[in-house]
C-alpha cells in the first residue's frame, strides 16, 4: 500500500485516466484501480466516491443515472473537455515529477 | 435486479438476504443535512457499491457474514465518509444557483413564491378572510392610535426650533400650586433679568363681544405681547404684527384675527387689514390675519390684541394670571434656563418679601404644556393596541400551524422533487408576510374609518389632535408594522415547514403531524389568553373608575338645567348700577318663559375652570401671614342660584331680594370651608373680609352653609368655596345665565337667548349647552381612554376566544381516533367532555396565571388614570378571570361537545 498522501495526490489523476476512454461507474472505477495496481492501490467507498464528487463538481468528469433494460440504474461519469485539459497536464506533471524521482534517486531508466 | 445474477436468484436466493447497506450509508450522511434530493442519489449510488461488493465476496466464495464485513470495510471509519463529503457537497449542492445571476434567482424565487402565496390564499377563501380580519383588526387599531400619538406627541409644533419654546411659571408649591400664572411684575423682572432667553413674551385670555358685521358674538382671544409672532416665528398672513409702539396703553386699540374669523365672519376680505371692528363696544382696527392653522395658545382663539400694561397693572405682584412663554438663546439648555430663573425669583423673593415670599420659577418645554396629561393614556392605548396584535398574530400563525399540517403532502412533494428547506421557510414566511400585508391594507382602511370615530371621542382641549391624518410616517409606521407582524406569526409555521421530517411523512401515513405543533399551539393560547387578561384588567379598572367618577355627587342636581355665557361689554355697562338692572331683568324676563322654573346668574359654572380665588381674613383673628392665609373660590351669584342649581343649604339661609347693595354684606360658605375654617364651631353670624390689614376694611357676614361642589372636575376633592350676591360684589362679574327648566333645556335655547336679544340687541349669548354635557365633559378624557381601552380589551377577547376555540377544535378533530376508542371502551361522553374542556381549562388557567404576574406590574403604569380604585383592585381581578374563564370554557365547550358526538365506529375506521 502505497503512502496514504502519495495516493490522494495522484488519485485525482488515475480516476480522470480511467474515465477517459470511457463512461465507467463507481464500483467500475474501484475494481480497475485496484486490478490494474495489482493490489497496490485500493479506494474504499468511504474516499472513492467524494473523491467523484469534488472532480464533478469542479466540472472535470460528469456524473449522469444510466438505465439499461433488464438493470438497476447507475451511475456513469464521463470526462468533459476541461477534465481532458487538466489530464494532460497531470499527466505531463506525473511523468515530470516520477521522471525526476527516479533521477535522482537513480532507480531506473526508462 | 442485476440482469447477470437473475439466473442464480432462483437457486441461491442471495439478493433475499441482501444486507439494506442504504441505512448504514444514510445514518453516515445525515448529519450533512444535505438536500434530500442530493441525499437519495448518494445513498442510492454509495449502496450499489456495496451492494456489486457483497455479490463479489459471495461469488468468491465467501460466507454471507464474511461478505457482508468486506463490503462494510469500507465504512469502517465512522466518519470518514461524512467528513470527506462535507468538504465536497456543498458546492456541488450550490452548483445550480451559482450558474445563473445569483439576484436574479433570488428576485425569480420571489416572485414564484409570490404567486405561489396567492394561489394558496386563493385557494383557502376561509382561512384567508379569518386571518385578514384579525389582522387587518390588529393593524387597523395600531394605525389608527399611532396617527393619534403622531399628531400629538411626536409631530413637532408648528413653529421655527420648536424645541427651544419654553414656558415659564411661577412656582408657589407652598399654596398648592407649583405652576401657577405669574404676577405681571414678576414677569417684567423677569423679561428685563435674564440672558437666557431670545425673548418673552406674556398672554392673558380675554373675552370680546363682536358686534360688527353681523349678529352680535362672543369670541375667545388673548392679550398678547407685541413680541408673540416673531417669537413663534409666525408671520400673519395678511398685513403684519403689532409694533412695540402698539404695546404701550393707548396705543393698543388693533387686532389681529384667526384665519377662521376673516373667512367666516368677514368673508376672507383682503382689504379688511386698516378697517375697524367693534370689540367691547370700542372700535379697534385690524392689522393682521394669521394664517390657516394657527392656534394659540388654544384652539379656540381667534382674536389678539397688544397686551399694553398700564403702569397699575406692571406694577403689582398680587395676581397671578398671566401664561408667559419664551424662547431659549441658541445652546442654552432647560436646565442652565432653570438655573437662571430661579437665582432671578430669589433675588425677588428678598426685594418683595410681602408679595414674592416663597414664589421660585418653573421653566417648562412648550410641547409638554401642550401635550399635557394626555400622554399616558395614549402611551397605554398604543400598548394596548400593540397587545391587540400580538393576539391577532398569535390567533394567525396557529390558522397556519393548523393549515401546515393538512399541507404535509404539499411539502413531502416538494422537498422530493428537490426544494431546499429554506426554500421552503422562505415559501411560507412569504405566505405569511403576503397575509400580513392584505391585513394591514384592509386595517388601514378600517383605521380611516376608526380615526373618524376616534375624533369624536377625543376631548376638545388636546391641541391638534382634530389634525390627526393617516401622512407618510403613519403609512410607513403601517408597513412597517405589516411586514414585522408577517414575520413574527409565519416564524412558527415556517421553522416547523423546514424541520418537516420527509421519512416519517412516508413511513406514517402522516396521520398525527407531531407533538411539536401541538406545544406551539398550547404556547400560543397561553400567551393569547396572558395578554388578554392584561389588557382586560386595564380596561376593567378604568371602567370601574370611570363609573365611581360619574357616581360622584357634584354637590348640585344637573339634569334639566340649561346654561349660556352672557359677558356684559364694560362700555356699554360702565357700572354697577347699569349691570344689576340688566341681570336683575335678564333673570325676571326668562323666569316668565313656558317651562322655565327659576333662573340665575354665577361668575362661573361648576366643573369647568378654576373660578377665582381670593385670600379672606377672619374677624377677631390674628393675621397668619402671606403664606398661611386661607384661599377661597368665591363665586357672585343671584338671589335664586342654589335653587336653580339644586345645591342644598345646610344651615341658615340663602341670599334673598333683600340683600341689596345698600344692605349688610352677607356671604354664604361651603361645607368644607365651615368646617376647615371654624372647626366644632357655628360659624353662622362670623365676619370675614379679603385678605387685608386694613382696619377699615369691609367685613361681610356668614348667613349660610351649602353643601359643597366639585369645582375642579368630579375627581377633584371640593376646595373651600364662598359665594357672594352679585349686587354686593365689587370685583367679579357674573358671566354664566343658568336656566332650571321642566322640560328637556336644551328646547328652550332659543326662547331664552331671544329673551337676552329683547334686552338688549347688541348682547352675545354663547356656550349654550345643558348642565349635563358640561358634567360629561368634564370627564370626556377619562371616558375617552375607558372606552378605548374597553373596545381594544374587548376585541382581544374576542381573538383570544376565537384562537382558543380553534386550538381545541383542531385538537378534537386530530384526536376523534382516540377518542372514538374511549368511547368505545365505555367512556362516559361527559368523561369525553370533561376531558376535552379540562385540557382547555389547563391553557387557559396557565395564561391566567402569567397574565396575572402580568397585569399586576403592567397596572401600575396606569395608576394615574384611576379613581377610587387601587391598580391591583381585587373585585375588578376576580371579575376578569371570572369572565375570562367563562368565554374560555365557552370556546372549548363547542368543540367538546362535538368530540362526545364521534361514533366510535366512524372513528376507527376513519384512520
Amino acid at each position: 500500500m502505497l503512502d496514504r498522501e502519495l495516493k490522494k495526490g495522484s488519485a485525482e489523476l488515475l480516476i480522470l485516466s480511467l474515465v477517459d476512454d470511457r463512461p465507467r461507474h463507481g464500483y467500475d472505477i474501484g475494481q480497475l484501480i485496484e486490478l490494474r495496481s495489482r493490489g497496490v492501490l485500493r479506494f474504499n467507498v468511504a474516499s472513492l466516491y467524494p473523491l467523484l464528487y469534488r472532480l464533478e463538481g469542479r466540472g472535470w468528469i460528469r456524473g449522469r443515472w444510466v438505465e439499461r433494460a433488464g438493470q438497476r440504474r447507475r451511475r456513469y461519469y464521463r470526462i468533459t473537455p476541461t477534465g481532458r485539459k487538466v489530464l494532460a497536464a497531470q499527466r505531463d506533471g506525473w511523468q515530470e515529477f516520477v521522471g525526476a524521482i527516479n533521477r535522482v534517486t537513480g532507480i531506473a531508466h526508462a | 435486479m442485476d440482469g447477470r445474477n437473475s439466473s442464480v436468484q432462483s437457486i441461491a436466493l442471495p439478493e433475499l438476504h441482501m444486507p439494506d447497506f442504504k441505512e448504514e450509508i444514510q445514518k453516515r450522511v445525515a448529519a450533512l443535512q444535505l438536500s434530500p434530493t442530493r441525499e437519495v442519489e448518494i445513498v442510492e449510488e454509495l449502496s450499489q457499491h456495496l451492494d456489486d461488493q457483497y455479490e463479489q465476496s459471495l461469488s468468491r466464495g465467501a460466507t454471507e457474514e464474511e461478505a457482508y464485513g468486506a463490503a462494510l470495510t469500507g465504512l469502517a471509519e465512522s466518519d470518514l465518509l461524512a467528513r470527506e463529503l462535507k468538504r465536497v457537497e456543498r458546492r456541488v449542492q450550490h452548483e445550480p444557483l451559482t450558474l445563473g445571476n445569483e439576484r436574479t434567482n433570488l428576485l425569480g424565487d420571489l416572485s414564484q413564491d409570490l404567486r405561489y402565496g396567492m394561489r394558496m390564499l386563493l385557494k383557502n377563501p376561509g382561512f384567508t378572510i379569518v386571518a385578514i380580519i384579525a389582522l387587518a383588526l390588529g393593524i387597523g387599531s395600531n394605525t389608527a392610535i399611532f396617527s393619534v400619538v403622531n399628531t400629538v406627541l411626536l409631530r413637532p409644533l408648528p413653529y421655527k426650533d420648536p424645541d427651544r419654546l419654553v414656558m415659564v411659571w411661577e412656582d408657589n408649591s407652598k399654596q398648592g400650586f407649583p405652576r401657577d400664572t405669574p404676577a405681571a411684575a414678576n414677569y417684567i423682572d423677569w423679561r428685563d433679568q435674564n440672558h437666557v432667553f431670545e425673548g418673552m413674551a406674556a398672554m392673558v385670555e380675554i373675552s370680546f363681544n363682536l358686534t360688527s358685521a353681523g349678529e352680535p358674538e362672543r369670541i375667545d382671544g388673548h392679550r398678547v405681547s407685541a413680541n408673540l409672532c416673531s417669537l413663534l416665528s409666525v408671520e400673519p398672513q395678511l398685513g403684519r404684527a403689532f409694533l412695540p409702539e402698539e404695546d404701550i396703553p393707548g396705543a393698543n386699540q388693533v387686532v389681529i384675527m384667526s384665519h377662521g374669523l376673516w373667512q367666516r365672519r368677514f368673508g376672507a376680505d383682503p382689504a379688511i387689514i386698516g378697517k375697524p371692528i367693534n370689540l367691547n363696544g370700542e372700535s379697534f382696527t385690524v392689522v393682521g390675519v394669521m394664517p390657516r392653522g394657527f392656534q394659540f395658545p388654544t384652539r379656540a382663539d381667534q382674536l389678539w390684541i397688544p397686551i399694553a400694561f398700564d403702569a397699575k397693572e406692571a406694577g403689582q405682584r398680587g395676581n397671578h394670571y398671566l401664561e408667559v412663554i419664551a424662547r431659549l438663546k441658541p445652546g442654552i439648555t432647560l436646565q442652565r434656563a432653570q438655573a437662571e430663573m430661579t437665582t432671578i425669583a430669589g433675588r425677588l423673593e428678598q426685594q418683595y418679601p410681602k408679595t414674592n415670599a416663597s414664589i421660585g420659577a418653573v421653566v417648562t418645554p412648550l410641547h409638554e404644556q401642550v401635550v399635557g396629561d394626555i400622554k399616558p393614556a395614549l402611551l397605554i392605548l398604543l400598548g394596548a393596541v400593540a397587545f391587540v396584535l400580538l393576539i391577532a398574530c398569535a390567533n394567525v400563525a396557529n390558522l397556519l400551524l393548523a393549515r401546515a399540517a393538512v399541507r404535509q403532502k404539499e411539502i413531502a412533494l416538494r422537498l422530493a422533487v428537490g426544494a431546499s428547506r429554506s426554500r421552503l421557510m422562505r415559501q411560507f414566511l412569504t405566505e405569511s408576510v403576503l397575509l400580513s400585508v392584505f391585513g394591514g391594507a384592509v386595517g388601514l382602511f378600517l383605521s380611516l374609518a376608526g380615526l373618524d370615530l376616534l375624533k369624536r371621542f377625543i376631548p376638545p382641549n388636546i391641541s391638534h389632535a382634530e389634525a390627526a391624518t393617516i401622512d407618510a410616517k403613519v403609512l410607513s409606521f403601517t408597513v412597517l408594522v405589516s411586514l414585522v407582524t408577517g414575520l413574527i406569526f409565519g416564524i412558527a409555521p415556517a421553522t416547523q415547514a423546514a424541520n418537516f421530517n420527509l421519512n416519517d411523512t412516508l413511513k406514517e401515513s402522516g396521520r398525527d403531524p407531531g407533538s411539536g405543533g401541538n406545544r406551539i399551539r398550547g404556547l400560543l393560547v397561553i400567551s393569547e389568553v396572558a395578554v388578554s387578561f392584561v389588557l382586560l384588567i386595564g380596561a376593567g379598572l378604568l371602567i370601574n373608575s370611570f363609573m365611581r367618577l360619574r357616581n360622584v355627587d357634584p354637590g348640585f342636581r344637573p339634569e334639566k338645567l340649561l346654561t349660556m355665557k352672557i359677558v356684559l361689554p364694560e362700555v356699554r355697562y360702565p357700572d354697577r348700577a347699569t349691570r344689576s338692572a340688566f341681570y336683575t331683568e335678564l333673570i325676571r324676563q326668562v323666569e316668565t318663559v313656558p317651562g322655565v322654573k327659576s333662573a340665575a346668574v354665577a361668575t362661573s359654572l361648576p366643573l369647568t375652570d378654576t373660578g377665582n380665588s381670593i385670600g379672606i381674613s377672619i374677624e377677631g383673628r390674628p393675621d397668619p401671614g402671606p403664606d398661611h392665609v386661607p384661599i377661597v373660590i368665591t363665586r357672585i351669584v343671584s338671589s335664586r342660584y342654589f335653587e336653580t342649581m339644586g345645591i342644598p343649604l345646610l344651615k341658615g339661609r340663602v341670599f334673598t331680594e333683600q340683600d341689596r347693595a345698600e344692605s349688610t354684606g352677607v356671604v354664604v360658605v361651603s361645607e368644607i370651608t365651615a368646617r376647615r375654617l371654624w372647626p366644632g364651631e357655628d360659624p353662622i353670624g362670623k365676619r370675614i373680609s379679603g385678605w387685608s390689614t386694613d382696619p377699615q376694611r369691609k367685613w361681610v357676614q356668614i348667613i349660610g352653609v351649602v353643601k359643597d361642589v366639585r369645582q375642579f372636575g368630579l375627581a377633584a376633592d371640593p376646595k373651600l368655596q364662598i359665594y357672594l350676591p352679585y349686587e354686593q360684589a365689587r370685583f367679579f362679574e357674573p358671566r354664566a345665565l343658568i336656566v332650571r327648566t321642566d322640560v328637556d333645556p336644551m328646547s328652550l335655547a332659543t326662547m331664552v337667548r331671544r329673551t337676552v336679544w329683547e334686552i338688549d340687541k347688541d348682547q352675545p349669548v354663547s356656550d349654550i349647552s345643558s348642565m349635563e354635557e358640561i358634567v360629561s365633559q368634564s370627564v370626556a378624557r377619562q371616558r375617552f381612554s375607558t372606552l378605548l381601552l374597553g373596545v381594544f380589551a374587548s376585541l382581544a377577547l374576542l381573538l383570544a376566544a376565537v384562537g382558543i376555540y380553534g386550538v381545541m377544535s383542531y385538537s378534537v378533530a386530530q384526536r376523534t381516533h382516540e377518542i372514538g376508542i374511549r368511547i368505545a371502551l365505555g367512556a362516559q361522553r361527559s368523561d369525553v367532555l370533561k376531558m376535552t374542556v379540562g385540557e382547555g381549562l389547563r391553557l387557559v388557567s396557565t395564561g391566567l396565571v402569567i397574565g396575572l404576574a402580568g397585569a399586576l406590574i403592567l397596572t401600575r403604569l396606569m395608576s394615574s388614570l384611576l379613581f377610587g380604585v387601587s391598580a391591583n383592585d381585587p373585585t375588578t381581578f376576580i371579575t376578569i378571570s371570572v369572565i375570562l374563564v367563562s368565554v374560555a370554557v365557552l370556546a372549548s365547550y363547542v368543540p367538546a361537545l362535538r368530540a362526545t358526538r364521534v361514533d366510535p365506529m366512524f372513528a376507527l375506521r376513519y384512520q
